[in-house]
């Protein structure tokens, strides 16, 4: 019985959450979308798992060959035979569909995301933390090109349609002259953080990760490549006399590299986006309106225009992690990194392991979908106007 | 006289300048409002010189970038500054010095007389044999180089359709040395001359865009067009599968279709456009919604329905209407994504993936920075990476511009 | 009235009001040396059609002009208050809330655009309030949904929490008067408020903000391009064209004796009784007839257990052959689904249309549509003079479209004849044939679209809301033009509308419609002088409308200028109108 549930444990959850969902939607018309959200979630994952699976079947080489040429190398002589008996066994032999369908049985029972020959050990295992530990660059990337990219967006908004010089005939000089200050100011900022926000998109990120590991060679000290340097790479995170401190020091000193290198072409995005946003909201009649009602300054920005825009930003989280995470393999490259986009480069193009890359580019779509899903449901049940436009009222 | 004629050319100008703009078409007046836009302008500006510079790159180039061209004598060599004047006074002609090999001074017979190892030692431990100082070169600045113009070097083709027996070639080139070889921004370690290389590469690099980006047009017309046009449980499928397109990562994807491609055995210019065709065919996700969208908007409009109210068929329709309609927006949207499509290609050719030694392009003249080697010793094999940066940024601004000019109803909403 | 509000204080004051707006083509003038002045208690009427600047001038007073805008040097704004003249333009910011929200409330056309979306109405009055006046939240909330009471929202309480887009068109309109009323203005600027609502809704709304200023005693400033309405709310007008004042003083000496021509041009436009034609129901020729016709819409895609709309509900009726019909109703009444069946753009689920003559022609539901016979009987022209013009096409491919896609004409030079004739025959400049769509105005555009509707000779026409975008004197140009055009060719035309003003000007038949059913038919002049149906006498009634008597008297010197320009329609003499204000 335990066994049984172990090796299903994934179906259940996943059903006891669409059973729970739809008892829930017949009497609220939230959960009902909820339930469809879901349910849509879960058929894109399927479309994905095709895509990937599909993909994979152009790479070169099959388990059979890798597990046979491995044996070669152990000094046993292959046949032909050996080969296709090998491929029978691992089921190899069967259809492009059957392969797919117990791929994603395994994967809905259980989570196993299969077995990688190329590691010789189950792709889960192989990936360990790994994963999260992409995951957590993403993610920090994104958090610091949000950092950046929310308030300056907004400034550079604010000051879209302000002129550069106040040349209004009602003030006075004094005040004209420190009016055309401020804004004079306001607008050389907005200019600066355009033209960086520019280079971040003209600059690729393998590009602008050499380019501060030249700056390093230039001042003649070792550049932050890799996770650790040499002396930490072995210690453990527990020594003896407690938590090493000196480790986590090592590591905070290394990976602070690829989350600017990766956050940066996403502020550039992101400035652009923000700034779009608050511009779009900012035009709106309401805001005017507002105005008019006496609310001014800081007020205004944030509760109208600025409070307005957060939901569409909110809601391209889950792209915006896609668009993070493909820049994440090369700039691993360039760096040096032991993530799973390094694995995932190394399994696409130097080791040809299709399960390792299919398991990744899943689990990344996987991600980029929840956080889709999640975004979706959150905001139909914060903000009013996506309620309207999903519910109905 | 002239005077007058001008004057009065002007005064017509200015009033037949209301007709003009009142019977511009669309695609007059997105450039009427581009030419307004000074950034967009000079960005223009810089994008249309590098275009030319990559078309005429042979013309451009004073040395032959392949390996035919390579100067032997002047490996891993330094720029070659073109001067006006110098110590010895000034010159009209622009020149360049002579540049002669050193030859490492290895004292075989010394190391043969002592037979011992502290002489080997010392050999080591003088530079020698380092890579950094193994190609020095010195510099004889009596020996000046004039540069000549419309010189004649080799012959290479302008233009080539060998079904209509074209073949077009010149031998003339912009400028050159009388003797030996100039390299105004060094060689690489081959002695190939870096210049020459990046022009090259230059239109290397924005042909693959190119057919790249003729490739997505079409596969984003296919589904974006059959979905908006046809709605329906097409479009409910097409679109699920473009939603599950959009949500993986798209270098990935590349990097296995190229790693497929590296086991097929292909000429590298049929690699060449295997690149380009797979980085179109998978970008046709946003670009064919969008489509899509649009369509489905259009085929809203009063106008449509006027078409069709007064007896116009569905092809009219379609052709008449529903196609000029995203013609400028499409155009428009090609172009903003001229830089992203740079970027693919580059990023894979980084990877040695892409196109590899001896193409140029500028995906693979960027991964030679990535040597510790050439960070340290050979700067100027940078060069590619400054005119990639500005190729992507005029390409960023352009767009930006264009995006601004095209909006057709922005004249309405002022 | 008059003479008690010219003893009060002033309170709002402009001077020489000159404003520019700097664009890309160089400084543009929108308010030219404007001077008005609002005492306490009074309601000034601002007269004017779009491009006026006299919402540009409304706005000027709480300065929530564009960044791009300039007060030229001798504009001045002051606002009274407490003896103490303040003078708008050059106040600091900080102290503009003594007119933002403080002293002087706005109101703007749209209610749904003016109300930020995530943001519950209430939390915005309340916001409103204690930015105004020292008060806490429980008391800014009791006296908010006090407040939503008193104009007239049922379920005050409950409505209060909700957001904007869920109330209805008129109770949105109402929470923003409650909202502009919270902080007890002395000044409220009401821009165009009732142009966007439906008419019934929009009596109701003028009534109560006439009660209100009765009860309040607040000083208003009336904006809109409606003459009828200006004469129930106005003590004195003052009328605005191209950025500058034309005429101006108390209402009765404006709308009444008015010196202006352009003056006497918005009179005009009121609807005259004179002009209500009087057709014989017995020497009527069918021209279409409708029986039982039902109009379903699929149910939309993400509503759950969608239910299709049924927009219309069982409609028989019959159009005139060679007359205007008017096909009156408001918002989702099903009036142009009705009008888009007969062209066969809108299938019929149930129920026929039959074109009468020599070859009947039959549509039915569920059945081929037969597109080609269809376009040449009859054709359309829309309401929106931008979207019906394909902006890619020059006016005489656009016009020559139904010619060449039917196959009408043997050559290119026979197209171009007929497409000559017809743009002389709608007053279209021919030279202007090579032009694109955008070098042309609103009205110009209805005319290509009415050219093109018209090339190939159709006997019916289908005109929907065709000129609810134009401003008032655009408007009669193009009534005047479909006019002549029954005349000349013996045109059938379906006009549809929701401005009976319009209708009674053009049309000679009117048919009205409420939620797909048909309410009432008849002609014009038993629709508007003896309705029979509740709902059609409520119609009539709230349309706003002027002072009979005194309308008479204006009338006689007004008919002797209308003489000269003999396109406009005729005066209004011996006008038998319903007395509104009498």
């Amino acid at each position: 019985m335990t066994q049984f549930l172990a090796q299903t444990w994934l179906l259940w959850i996943l059903l006891i959450a669409a059973g729970t969902l739809t008892l829930l939607g017949r009497t609220s018309q939230y959960f009902h979308y909820v339930r469809n959200r879901f349910l849509m979630a879960l058929v894109g994952l399927l479309t994905v798992s095709l895509i990937v699976f599909s993909l994979m079947e152009v790479l070169p080489g099959d388990c059979a060959e890798k597990y046979i040429a491995y044996k070669s190398t152990q000094g046993e002589t292959i046949t032909q035979a050996d080969i296709d008996a090998e491929r029978a066994r691992m089921g190899l032999d069967q259809p492009f569909a059957v392969r797919w369908g117990s791929w994603v049985a395994n994967l809905t029972l259980n989570g196993d995301l299969g077995f990688s020959c190329a590691k010789r050990q189950p792709v889960n295992l192989a990936l360990g933390d790994r994963f999260w530990l992409s995951f957590m660059f993403c993610i920090a990337g994104l958090m610091l090109s949000y950092l950046i990219a929310v308030p300056f967006g907004i400034l550079s908004a604010y000051v879209l349609n302000k002129p550069w010089a106040d040349r209004n005939p009602q003030h006075t000089t004094a005040r004209r002259l420190l009016n055309t200050l401020g804004l004079g100011l306001a607008k050389a900022l907005d200019v600066v953080l355009r033209i960086i926000s520019y280079l971040g998109l003209a600059l690729p990120n393998f590009l602008l990760a050499l380019s501060i590991i030249l700056l390093y060679v230039f001042a003649g000290e070792s550049a932050p490549t890799g996770l650790f340097s040499d002396a930490w790479r072995n210690e453990p995170w527990f020594a003896e006399q407690g938590f090493q401190w000196g480790k986590l020091n090592d590591f905070l000193g290394h990976i602070w590299l690829p989350i600017f290198v990766i956050g940066w072409s996403a502020t550039a995005l992101q400035l652009q986006t923000v700034r779009a946003l608050v511009v779009d909201e900012s035009n709106k009649l309401y805001v005017d309106a507002a105005r008019a009602r006496g609310v001014r300054g800081l007020s205004l920005w944030a509760r109208y225009p600025v409070r307005h825009s957060i939901s569409p930003l909110f809601n391209s989280v889950g792209f915006d992690f896609q668009r993070v995470f493909n820049d994440l393999p090369i700039v691993a490259v360039v760096i040096g990194l032991t993530d799973a986009a390094a694995l995932l480069i190394e399994a696409l193009a130097m080791t040809n392991d299709q399960e390792l890359a299919a398991g990744i580019l899943f689990l990344v779509a996987l991600v980029v979908i929840s956080m889709n899903f999640i975004t979706d449901i959150v905001l139909a049940a914060v903000d009013p106007r996506v309620r309207k436009s999903v519910l109905g009222h | 006289m002239i005077a007058a004629i001008f004057g009065k050319r002007r005064a017509a100008q200015q009033t037949s300048q209301d007709a003009d703009y009142y019977t511009a078409g669309q695609f007059a007046l997105i450039k009427a409002r581009f030419m307004k836009k000074t950034v967009g302008l000079i960005a223009g500006s810089v994008l249309m010189g590098l275009v030319l510079l990559g078309l005429f790159a042979p013309f451009f180039s004073p040395v032959d970038p392949t390996i035919n061209g390579a100067d032997s004598d002047y490996r891993r060599g330094a720029p070659q500054p073109v001067l006006f004047w110098d110590d010895n006074g000034f010159s009209w002609r622009p020149f360049t010095y002579t540049y002669a090999k050193e030859q490492p001074k290895i004292d075989f017979g010394a190391l043969l007389q002592s037979g011992n190892l502290d002489a080997l030692d010392q050999l080591t431990s003088s530079g020698a044999l380092d890579a950094s100082t193994q190609n020095k070169f010195t510099v004889d600045k009596e020996a000046r180089r004039y540069l000549q113009f419309f010189v004649k070097d080799w012959e290479y083709t302008i233009l080539k359709i060998d079904t209509f027996g074209i073949d077009w070639r010149w031998d003339r080139h912009l400028f050159g040395v009388a003797t030996g070889k100039i390299h105004i921004l060094g060689t690489d370690e081959d002695g190939k001359d870096v210049f020459s290389r990046t022009l090259h590469a230059l239109w290397i690099t924005i042909s693959i865009a190119i057919v790249a980006l003729i490739v997505k047009l079409f596969m984003s017309l296919l589904v974006g067009g059959v979905s908006g046009y046809f709605g329906g449980k097409v479009d409910t499928i097409l679109m699920a599968i473009t939603e599950a397109v959009r949500v993986i990562p798209p270098i990935p994807i590349y990097l296995a279709c190229a790693v497929a491609l590296a086991q097929i055995d292909l000429t590298p210019v049929q690699r060449y456009f295997a690149i380009a065709v797979v980085i179109g065919a998978l970008d046709f996700a946003a670009l064919g919604r969008r489509l899509r969208t649009h369509i489905l908007v259009e085929r809203n409009q009063d106008y449509v329905l006027a078409a069709q109210l007064a007896g116009a068929s569905h092809m009219r329709v379609i052709w008449r209407h529903l196609v000029p309609s995203f013609g400028s927006y499409i155009i428009v949207d090609t172009l903003i994504n001229f830089p992203y499509v740079i970027l693919a290609e580059t990023s894979l050719s980084f990877l040695g993936l892409g196109l590899t030694e001896p193409v140029n392009s500028l995906g693979v003249l960027l991964q030679k920075a990535q040597d510790p080697d050439i960070q340290q010793n050979m700067i100027w094999q940078f060069f590619p990476v400054a005119v990639f940066v500005l190729l992507i940024m005029a390409f960023v601004f352009v767009g930006d511009a264009l995006r601004d000019a095209a909006d057709p109803y922005s004249e309405r909403n002022k | 009235m008059t003479a008690s509000v010219t003893n009060r204080n002033k309170l709002l004051d402009i001077n020489n009001l000159t404003i520019d707006f700097r664009t890309d083509e160089g400084l543009v003038r929108a308010v030219d040396d404007v001077s008005l002045s609002v005492r306490e208690g009074e309601v000034m009427g601002l007269v004017g059609e779009s491009g006026s600047g006299k919402s540009a001038t409304a706005k000027a007073i709480m300065r929530l002009h564009p960044g791009n805008t300039i007060f030229q040097k001798p504009s001045q704004i002051n606002f009274y208050h407490n003896d103490q003249a303040h003078s708008i333009l050059t106040l600091r910011e900080r102290k503009l809330n003594l007119v933002r929200g403080g002293q002087v409330s706005m109101i703007f056309q749209e209610p749904m655009a003016s109300f930020a979306p995530a943001i519950t109405l209430g939390e915005q009055m309340i916001e409103t309030m204690q930015i105004h006046r020292r008060i806490d939240r429980a008391t800014a909330r009791k006296e908010g949904i006090a407040l939503f009471d008193r104009v007239g929202i049922p379920m005050p309480d409950k409505r209060f929490d909700q957001y904007v887009f869920e109330l209805s068109g008129g109770m949105r309109q109402r929470a923003m008067i409650a909202m502009a009323l919270s902080t007890q203005p002395k000044l409220l600027i009401a821009d165009e408020p009732t142009t966007a609502l439906d008419v019934t809704i929009q009596a109701q709304v003028l009534e109560l903000m006439l009660e209100l200023r009765e009860q309040m005693g607040m000083a208003m400033i009336f904006i809109t391009h409606d003459l009828g309405v200006i004469g129930k709310v106005a003590d004195n007008v003052t009328v605005m064209q191209r950025g500058r004042v034309v005429e101006a003083g108390a209402m009765e000496q404006v709308i009444y004796h008015p010196q202006h021509e352009y003056t006497q041009r918005l009179l005009n436009s009121l609807p005259h009784l004179s002009t209500l034609s009087d057709v014989k129901t017995d020497t009527l020729e069918p021209f279409l007839t409708v029986s039982h016709a039902q109009i379903q819409y699929p149910a939309a895609g993400a509503k759950r257990n969608g239910e299709a709309f049924t927009a219309v509900k069982d409609i028989s009726l019959t159009l005139p052959k060679g007359k205007i019909i008017g096909l009156v109703g408001e918002s989702g009444s099903g009036k142009t689904s009705l009008g888009k069946a007969m062209l066969g753009a809108v299938p019929l689920s149930h129920g026929e249309i039959i074109f009468h003559g020599e070859h009947p022609l039959k549509l039915q539901a569920k059945g081929k549509i037969p597109r080609r016979e269809i376009a040449a009987r009859g054709q359309m022209v829309f309401q929106d003079p931008y979207s019906s013009l394909n902006p890619r096409m020059t006016v005489r491919d656009i016009i020559a479209e139904p010619l060449e896609a039917m196959g009408l004409t043997k050559s290119k030079a026979e197209t171009d004849a007929r497409v000559i004739e017809i743009a002389k025959l709608c007053k279209l400049n021919i030279d202007h044939l090579r032009r694109f769509p955008h070098a042309f105005s609103g009205g110009q555009r209805q005319r290509i679209s009415i050219a093109r509707a018209l090339v190939c000779n159709p006997q019916f026409l289908v005109a929907d809301e065709s000129v609810a975008a134009l401003d008032v004197s655009i408007q009669a140009e193009i009534l005047n033009l479909l006019k002549s055009l029954r005349d000349e060719l013996n045109l059938t035309i379906l006009f549809i509308s929701h401005d009976l003003s319009v209708i009674a000007n053009l049309c000679d038949w009117v048919c009205v419609m409420k939620q797909g059913e048909l309410i009432e038919e008849g002609s014009v002049r038993k629709i508007f002088l003896d309705p029979q149906a509740p709902y059609t006498q409520r119609l009539i009634g709230a349309i706003p409308l002027l002072d009979q008597k005194k309308l008479d008297a204006a009338c006689e010197p007004l008919n002797t200028l209308s003489t000269a320009t003999p396109a406009q329609p005729q005066g209004c003499l011996q006008s038998r109108y319903r007395v509104i204000n009498g």
